[in-house]
């Protein structure tokens, strides 16, 4: 199995805050692998020196074998890393289309045309089709999160880094997040790095977890397998998952 | 026709189109007076619509838009009036001079925040203006850089038809590149460059090249204006002369395509007949463009919109 996404060694400091402490890891192609980990542990961190939001003071990143680690944000995502913003990013005075068309747009296809037939099925998909020309900044927080996803897989990427993509939505939008991820991996054997403090949905998306604490790697596994530690149940979960 | 009319680069351009028919019969009825005050009213237009572009719709808001006017039209009277160049050499150069200046100060201002951009742009075009004053032996300073006319003798009838043949191409072009993936790539920026740039944006790119654009619009529209005004003064670079361009933009609408048309000819009109009043006109101005920014970014526009909409029949 080919290594989709590679984080070799990373480190990163804020002032007297070790962020990212020799953090590695690696995602298989077409795995869709969870970061899990209590608040503050690095998870944030990990993805912005992934996606090339922080420069790592040292260490490297790899997308399909090539190191990223000194590109560009931009040039990183148009190699087909795709990203979600924990805190939702969205072009608030364009309508939910025009942010689908931005999208599109920023990372077409070259013989892509304009978008319209991707946008009329992610409006489909989406459900926000009657807010289509709505400003983005007038919808709410469940709305914005599900267009920040929906805006993501306008292209479809080869490796998707989601950081906290189901926090604060209504179950329903959920299973339409959940749809879209499993769409993509089944259809293009896209990887995904979710981090998420849904152990539900972790369990039912990711057969591998990462469990960060403390700008650390604490372990790899099983939800159940690292579920079990003792440092683990000590530093995050409080107690064993049922 | 009607799937040109459904697209909104169609409905504008037809609307631009329109609008232009009608003006083209201004000199039937209109004095000389009122095509001078007119033709100047275009070039405001252009100035106004280029600002907007870089400030209204990419979010970079430059101070040294009227400096760019000022390298545009001194590269054309300085060719002129020192070795007997023609316009038509010395327009396309100070085109060709305001874009390079462009791209070189958009370069510079990249990573500046909005405050330090304004200071620094205001800054080049001080020192543009400093320049322009105190080599006088070339550029004539405060004596003024006399240019030849472009149609022989300054009559604004020509000149009328010049600037709004002028303002009809640039304008179209611009609604154009609105529309255009640089157009929404454009508007993105403005709202959030770092999810512009995550989307895989190039935002450096993008930036650089419409504050060279824009300073190439404003240029051209420079290069023509010199030959129309016949006489350059360091004036044109006077910071009124930039406040001037921000009032229409904000009164008609900032980063909609509409506010600088709309903005550009009502205040140009009423600063003429209120010029007896001296600075003190820009600073009723000025208090309109601050209470309209806190309340509303999108002036006259506003107004408009809904009628727009009513028009083309769509709910
Ligand atoms: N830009 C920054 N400047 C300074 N400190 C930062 C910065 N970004 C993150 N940190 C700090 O680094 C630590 C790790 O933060 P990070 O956001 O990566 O945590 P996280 O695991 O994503 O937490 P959460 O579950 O709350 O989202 C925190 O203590 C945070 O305050
Ligand atoms: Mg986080």
């Amino acid at each position: 199995m080919a290594v989709a996404l590679e984080a070799i060694a990373l480190n990163k400091r804020f002032n007297n805050l070790q962020a990212s402490n020799n953090v590695s890891l690696a995602v298989e192609q077409g795995e869709i692998r969870g970061v899990i980990g209590p608040n503050g542990a690095g998870k944030t961190t990990l993805v912005n020196l992934v996606t090339g939001v922080y420069k790592a003071d040292s260490g490297d990143v790899k997308l399909a074998g090539e190191s990223i680690v000194r590109c560009d944000m931009h040039e990183i995502a148009r190699r087909g890393l795709v990203r979600s913003f924990q805190v939702t990013r969205l072009f608030g005075s364009l309508t939910v289309a025009e942010n689908l068309r931005t999208a599109f747009l920023a990372r077409r296809p070259t013989d892509g045309g304009d978008g319209g037939a991707q946008i009329d099925s992610m409006l489909d998909l989406t459900k926000l089709r009657p807010l289509a020309n709505t400003q983005a900044k007038k919808l709410s927080g469940g709305q914005r999160a599900l267009l920040q996803m929906g805006c993501g897989f306008m292209v479809p990427g080869s490796c998707y880094v989601l950081d906290e993509p189901f926090s604060g939505i209504n179950p329903v939008i959920k299973d339409s997040i959940i749809e879209m991820i499993l769409d993509v991996n089944r259809r293009h054997n896209a990887t995904f790095l979710i981090v998420s403090h849904e152990m539900t949905i972790i369990r039912r998306l990711c057969p591998k977890v990462t469990v960060m604490m403390e700008g650390k790697v604490a372990a790899h596994g099983s939800l159940d397998e690292v579920a079990r530690l003792p440092e683990v149940i000590a530093g995050y979960l409080g107690k064993a998952l049922e | 026709m009607s799937a040109f009319a459904s697209t909104g680069f169609g409905r504008s351009a037809i609307t631009i189109l329109v609008a232009a028919a009608v003006l083209l019969l201004l000199p039937l009825v209109a004095s000389s007076f009122v095509l001078h005050v007119a033709t100047i009213g275009f070039y405001y237009v252009i100035l106004a619509a280029s600002w907007n572009l870089l400030a209204g719709y990419t979010g970079q808001f430059s101070l040294a838009h009227h400096a760019f006017a000022a390298v545009g039209a001194y590269t054309s009277g300085l060719l002129g009036y020192h070795w007997g160049i023609s316009f038509w050499i010395g327009i396309p150069a100070g085109v060709l001079l305001s874009a390079a200046m462009g791209f070189v100060l958009g370069r510079l201002v990249l990573k500046m925040r909005a405050i330090y951009l304004a200071i620094a742009t205001w800054a080049f075009a001080e020192t543009v203006h400093v320049y322009l004053t105190a080599d006088y032996q070339f550029t004539r300073g405060e004596l003024g850089l006399s240019v030849k006319p472009l149609f022989g003798s300054v009559d604004p009838l020509k000149y009328y038809f010049l600037f709004l043949g002028l303002t009809v191409v640039l304008l179209i072009g611009m609604r154009a590149l609105i529309d255009s993936p640089l157009g929404y790539f454009m508007r993105a920026i403005k709202d959030d460059e770092l999810r512009a740039k995550s989307l895989g944006i190039d935002t450096t790119k993008v930036k650089v090249a419409i504050f060279s654009l824009s300073s190439a619009i404003a240029g051209l529209a420079g290069g023509f204006y010199a030959h129309y005004t016949v006489l350059l003064s360091p004036q044109m670079i006077d910071f009124s002369e930039m406040a001037k361009i921000v009032i229409m933009v904000v009164i008609g609408g900032f980063g909609t395509f509409l506010g600088p048309i709309i903005g550009a000819a009502p205040v140009q009109v009423v600063m003429t007949y209120l010029q007896s009043w001296g600075e003190w006109n820009l600073a009723v101005f000025a208090l309109i463009v601050i209470v309209l920014m806190r309340f509303s970014m999108e002036g006259i526009a506003a107004v408009f919109t809904p009628l727009w909409r009513r028009m083309w029949r769509d709910g």
